[in-house]
């Protein structure tokens, strides 16, 4: 299909959630497919879950935040101008390596914000647009959960059933029920019973978020990237990106990128779609400079790296007298509280939140502050204090909608590179009035649900500083060139052939995970583009 | 063998200190006494920027013992000289803590003294399964979302 000089239809950078969704749906088409990853697969022999000393990983190689991991394929980030740290994972499957899998879908009124609230942009589609998108991208991670839940539309079953539900559930479920708020099991990016090939049940083991060893947590490179592979498409890892290249037409042509050693090479194609994250996409587009993009590729407009949204997180724990034992079953997949998700502007805020009703952790992580920034004290007291909190805590992460401003933004950094001399990403941030008024609103919420469960402790961390996992809204989608970068297609405004298809595409936030959202516009954006691509690359 | 970066007056220095920031408990005796200095040193080596932290924690606590040497302290003595060190210099002193930790809390015996048999896999853990009974009430509440 593509012309003889190209050496592939499509150039995806980035192969995490949707540059792996990406390259399945459109090699799926026939379309020669080339992605190209920083980063490497991740072994089984990475894993830490086989060793007494597990929990080490959460400090050293499963860090969150690339600065403290510093894999030589990751890159520095000023988090200086910021409270909320960005945290990817670079490698094959992205940040899917380790992640908790919360894998919920937004709601209709999440896509038109504007319209319903008076704030922020609405989405240029609806949630029934995507909703086949959901579906389809379901189908092929695998979900567990139940269909039914009051506080979302309807939605096809899940493929395995909730996952399980012990003591520290029965503990939510005392507050959840004296207070007469809405909950439900969550969906889940983690198998519990047997789903694909390859791949075995989650076991309960607990630390999701340092991987999962047996391949039950849905990442992209359990899930996409085997059948992406078997339909040829090309995966070159160790591939660092450092522009996008333009003809003098301004169309993409492809990239240069180093290669795993250090070699400087081009890859042409005849569409160039970046799948880099909310970071890493903005990085490369204000650094592909040329004549007829003296901003950046697409940046006439200047919002290239602008409107960057978070979700703010505070995490608040309770803690028991009697045995929860929170550092069993998946960390993150219990149940969500979406009581508080809708406007109701008697809160003193708009839009709304969720309580992610979450487990705890091992003794190590709880001595050196549990999920949260409360070490357990030394000296005399240590042992009965360490005691009374392991196997005795649970935690809810409070995850609210942040609505997208401008001064937030990822710009080039004027001093720090790469390894390869690359501009590295500065991040700058503030929290807005109304997510500080939600944030607050929220806390109390959850202290309300730990006190009506019973806890004889309750420990809050009002903001997350290690809580960036969710990078969005720095290449919005819209109808108007002057307040987006993309159409709802993923095309941007300025050049036709260049896509973004990650989680920069997000016009609001929501206040849920966005995985599943971010795949799901990635699968009906390149199911677009692999109708169209004769007529965009032409 | 990795190259020890603790001087053996330092290993034997934060072997006294770890005694009293994790003591002995049960049949366990403090994280010291189990050979926590050595496990820190090899973190140093593995991981060079904790070097700066932890040594200056170690020379505050000596400097801070003054002429009677942390060693011929008493525990209350000792204790006390480690609350000043907290306070004068939080940041290094909590990431010796954090050290410490990391090296008592990641060995077995520790850890079986809490009930854990083992590493998270291959085993896991089994857990009930869930009980679709109990989503009686919230089933009954009615469509909770806004259609748009």
């Amino acid at each position: 299909m593509a012309a003889p000089e190209l050496d592939s239809d499509v150039l995806i950078v980035g192969s995490g959630a949707s540059g792996a969704a990406a390259a399945w749906s459109l090699s799926r088409r026939g379309l020669r497919v080339t992605c190209l990853e920083q980063g490497r697969w991740v072994e089984p022999s990475d894993y830490a879950h086989s060793r007494p000393d597990y929990e080490l990983a959460r400090q050293t190689s499963f860090a969150k935040d690339p600065n403290v991991r510093g894999w030589a394929e990751d890159y520095p980030i000023n988090n200086s101008g910021t409270p909320i740290y960005p945290l990817m994972v670079n490698a094959v499957g992205g940040s899917t390596v380790h992640w908790s899998g919360h894998f919920p879908r937004m709601r209709p009124s999440d896509f038109r914000v504007r319209t319903l609230d008076g704030v922020a942009d609405d989405w240029p589609f609806t949630y029934w647009d995507l909703e086949p998108y959901y579906d389809l991208n379901d189908s092929m991670v695998g979900v567990s959960g139940l269909a039914g839940d009051p506080g979302n539309p309807p939605r096809s079953p899940r493929q395995t059933p909730p996952l399980a539900f012990d003591a520290g559930c029965e503990a939510y479920l005392r507050g959840l029920e004296k207070l007469g708020w809405h909950w439900w099991p969550c969906d889940n990016a983690l198998i519990s019973e047997p789903f694909g090939e390859n791949r075995s049940p989650c076991n309960c083991c607990g630390p999701c978020d340092i991987g999962c060893p047996i391949g039950a947590m849905s990442s992209a490179h359990v899930t996409y990237w085997p059948k992406a592979l078997s339909q040829g498409v090309q995966l070159i890892t160790h591939a660092r990106v450092e522009q996008i290249t333009v003809d003098r037409a301004g169309r993409a042509t492809g990239a240069l990128y180093y290669d795993d050693q250090g070699v400087r090479r081009s890859q042409t194609a005849g569409v160039v779609v970046m799948a880099a994250n909310g970071v890493g996409t903005p990085r490369l587009l204000l650094n592909s400079t040329s004549a007829r993009f003296p901003n950046g590729l697409a940046n006439d407009s200047g919002i290239v790296g602008a409107y960057l949204m978070f979700h703010p997180v505070a995490f608040v724990s309770g803690v028991f007298e009697e045995v929860v034992n929170g550092q069993r079953g998946p960390i993150g997949g219990l149940m969500n509280c979406q009581e508080f998700y809708e406007t109701d502007l008697a809160r003193g805020f708009v839009r709304g939140f969720e309580l992610q009703l979450s487990r705890s952790v091992g003794p190590l992580s709880v001595a050196n502050g549990g999920i949260l920034g409360h070490p357990v004290p030394w000296g005399s007291e240590h042992h009965e204090a360490l005691r009374s909190r392991y196997a005795h805590t649970m935690t809810t992460s409070v995850m609210l909608e942040d609505l997208p401003e401008p001064e937030n933004r990822v710009t080039l950094d004027p001093g720090l590179t790469d390894a390869h001399g690359i501009p590295a990403p500065r991040v700058e941030y503030r929290v807005g009035e109304n997510t500080q008024r939600m944030l607050e609103f929220s806390i109390a919420r959850a202290r309300e649900l730990f006190e009506a469960a019973g806890a004889v402790e309750i420990l809050v961390d009002p903001l997350v500083q290690e809580s960036g996992w969710h990078l969005m809204g720095t290449c919005r989608m819209g109808d108007d060139p002057e307040r987006s970068v993309i159409n709802g297609w993923g095309q941007a405004h300025e050049c036709p052939n260049l896509f973004v298809i990650d989680g920069s595409t997000f016009t609001t936030s929501a206040a849920v995970n966005p995985t599943s959202t971010i795949q799901a516009v990635a699968l009906r954006c390149a199911d677009w583009l692999g109708k169209n691509y004769r007529a965009v690359a032409a | 063998m990795t190259a020890h970066i603790l001087t053996p007056e330092e290993l034997a220095l934060l072997t006294l200190v770890q005694d009293e920031l994790v003591p002995a408990y049960g049949d366990l005796p403090g994280a010291g006494t189990l050979g926590g200095a050595l496990t820190v040193d090899a973190y140093l080596a593995e991981r060079p920027w904790l070097r700066r932290p932890v040594l200056t924690a170690l020379r505050a606590v000596e400097a801070a013992a003054g002429e009677t040497p942390f060693a011929e302290l008493d525990s209350g003595g000792r204790v006390g000289i480690l609350r000043r060190v907290e306070g004068e210099d939080p940041e290094a002193f909590t990431e010796l803590v954090k050290q410490t930790y990391n090296a008592y809390y990641t060995r077995p015996d520790v850890q079986a003294s809490l009930g854990i048999d083992g590493p998270p896999q291959p085993l896991g853990f089994e857990l009930p399964a869930f009980d679709e009974s109990r989503l009686a009430r919230v089933q009954a509440m009615g469509k909770l979302w806004r259609d748009a």
